[in-house]
């Protein structure tokens, strides 16, 4: 695994508009980086990567087995009382999943560890799927980097798949939030590749879903709706006031409910209380557990609900912590042992791997100036050679 | 090659963008039978009969089928077809052209990227070897250097009859037995 700097191509920021990707520089900042690239050799993405990840999603299954059929696990998690019973139908019912990003701390050398799983609403996935594979076709014509080169990324073939193999009765709705254009932006990509597999969408904004006398939700045009993807979190879901009519809504979710168990960060402490000692996790413990002071090399106190680095805090002993600020915290934290993200050039490098429906199909880079990734944090192409 | 092949997007931006990745030729070795086969330096019996009948294996799988044997010789020219192994839902009999050659890697290549596959010629021209897929390959036998993804297995839908399919799925059938040998 290495950094290695290149030629931009020229004509990138207009491509990337004329895809609908107008969040490709955020605050005049770049979001959408080419100036680098990460190369890997395949058996570091075979091996260190792609593997691990399908291990951690069995693992992560064994974990919902065990949540869905225990109380004090779900009152851990923080999920409300009401939901107990429609998650764990979700799971019996096996609710199919579209996809999900497990994030890793790697640099090229040893096992790859488990930061969290972003089981619920990733975003970066047109970037991943889509831009990066176009670069990656492009830099080679262009001579920006050797022909022959692969990536990690079979990722838009395999939404499309999913797709086509998810048996969508009538129309699938597709929802994102009012004011998002990155959320929007996935959102419009997973429509896309439904369309693809020639599943018939229609794309709405969350606040606009309304529901009918009959408990069943609504679109714009006060259609029913049978299928919803929504790159909106589970746990908002349960507490808006349209929460309680999901159950009885008959509608059918992607992510399935059960995505809330594995999105929450209560994951991590539950994954390693019934797998210690895994290469690819680290040590985790619930905010209450007294084994957190053996944590003698730092540790990072994450809360259980946050997504984009907020709310996160790196403590080391001796130092003063590091945080993000944010909304989240609440409803509890968990703390997780350092293992700080490795830096090339000065950046701090997270991986992002790609699941889609439970498989492992391609790895998206972001790199940060501070050890704390973040939604603004870079998107780096990635190359196999 | 670990990511996608194309990437097709109607919705995003301004125009549909249909893309292709770019693939490395291959080297592929083309025979009519195993004997053909044996002739070839560096290929050994053993190796052309396994991968003959990997290939006849294919051959069923692969082949462009109908429902009606005038329709197959439309496309494969007269006595070029035989009776698939299989029948519609209906209980009717399906039509496949005869398998006239196959392809295998390069055993000198040491190449390992070749999807073994059968091959046919078909009626309008019958010069060259074409893919089940309806992809030309060559038009002599012995090794030649083909486009990476003809070198792959055909993407054909298997499972169209499996499902009992020609009845239900006419479009896609019928276009595809269509621009077959075109």
């Amino acid at each position: 695994m290495q950094r290695i700097s290149l030629e931009e191509r020229d004509d990138w920021k207009e491509q990337a508009e004329k895809m609908g990707f107008h969040f490709h520089t955020i605050d005049d900042a770049p979001y959408w980086d080419e100036t680098a690239c990460y190369r890997f050799s395949l058996e570091q993405i075979e091996n260190d990567i792609e593997d691990p990840s399908e291990a951690i999603e069995g693992l992560c299954f064994e974990v919902v087995d065990r949540a869905i059929n225990s109380e004090e696990v779900m009152s851990k998690l923080a999920i409300p009382e009401g939901f107990w019973d429609y998650i764990r139908s979700s799971w019996l019912n096996k609710e199919k999943n579209l996809y999900g990003r497990l994030d890793f701390s790697y640099d090229g050398n040893g096992p790859a560890k488990l930061l969290e799983y972003n089981a619920d609403t990733p975003t970066s996935l047109f970037e991943s799927g889509a831009f990066q594979w176009l670069w990656l076709e492009q830099a080679m014509e262009r001579d920006i980097i050797p022909k022959g080169c692969d990536q990690f990324n079979s990722v838009h073939e395999r939404l499309v798949e999913a797709f086509q193999n998810m048996d969508i009765d009538g129309r699938l709705h597709l929802a994102s939030c009012q004011g998002s254009p990155e959320d929007e932006g996935t959102v419009r990509y997973i429509q896309d590749c439904a369309i693809q597999a020639g599943v018939d969408t229609n794309f709405l904004h969350i606040e606009d879903i309304g529901i009918d006398d009959n408990g069943h939700f609504t679109d714009q045009d006060d259609m029913g709706i049978r299928t919803l993807f929504k790159l909106y979190p589970w746990e908002w879901i349960m507490t808006d006031e349209f929460g309680k009519s999901v159950p009885k809504s008959g509608v059918s979710f992607m992510e399935p409910a059960w995505k809330a168990i594995l999105s929450n960060k209560g994951l991590l402490p539950l994954l390693w209380e019934m797998f210690e000692g895994h290469p690819n996790l680290l040590p985790a413990f619930f905010a209450d557990d007294p084994r957190i002071s053996n944590l003698e090399g730092g540790y990072v106190k994450k809360p259980l609900f946050s997504r984009e680095g907020a709310n996160i805090e790196i403590i080391r002993p001796g130092e003063a912590p590091i945080s993000v600020d944010g909304p989240y915290g609440s409803e509890g934290f968990v703390v997780q042992a350092l293992h700080t993200l490795p830096v090339f050039e000065g950046n701090h490098t997270v991986i992002g791997s790609w699941l889609v429906a439970s498989q492992p199909c391609g790895m998206g880079i972001r790199e940060d100036n501070s050890p704390i990734t973040k939604d603004s944090s870079r998107f780096v192409p990635h190359v196999i050679y | 090659m670990k990511r996608s092949k194309t990437l097709k997007l109607a919705l995003m931006g301004a125009s549909a963008l249909a893309l292709t990745a770019c693939e490395e030729p291959q080297d592929v070795a083309i025979f009519e039978n195993v004997d053909q086969c044996t002739q070839q330096d560096g290929f050994d019996r053993s190796s052309c009969e396994e991968n003959m009948k990997l290939a006849e294996a294919e051959h069923i799988r692969v082949s462009p089928k109908y429902t009606s044997v005038e329709d197959c010789e439309v496309d494969f020219g007269a006595t070029q077809c035989e009776i698939a192994p299989m029948q519609t839902s209906g209980g009717g009999s399906v039509f496949m052209p005869l398998m006239m050659g196959y392809m295998m890697g390069n055993m000198l290549g040491g190449n390992s990227r070749v999807a073994t596959q059968p091959l046919y010629r078909s009626a309008d021209d019958s010069k060259n070897f074409r893919t089940g897929d309806n992809q030309k390959v060559a038009g002599k036998t012995g090794i030649s250097k083909v486009p990476g993804n003809v070198a792959k297995a055909p993407t054909t839908k298997t499972n169209t009859v499996r499902r009992g399919g020609f009845g239900a799925s006419a479009p896609r059938t019928t276009s595809r037995s269509r621009s077959f040998g075109g």
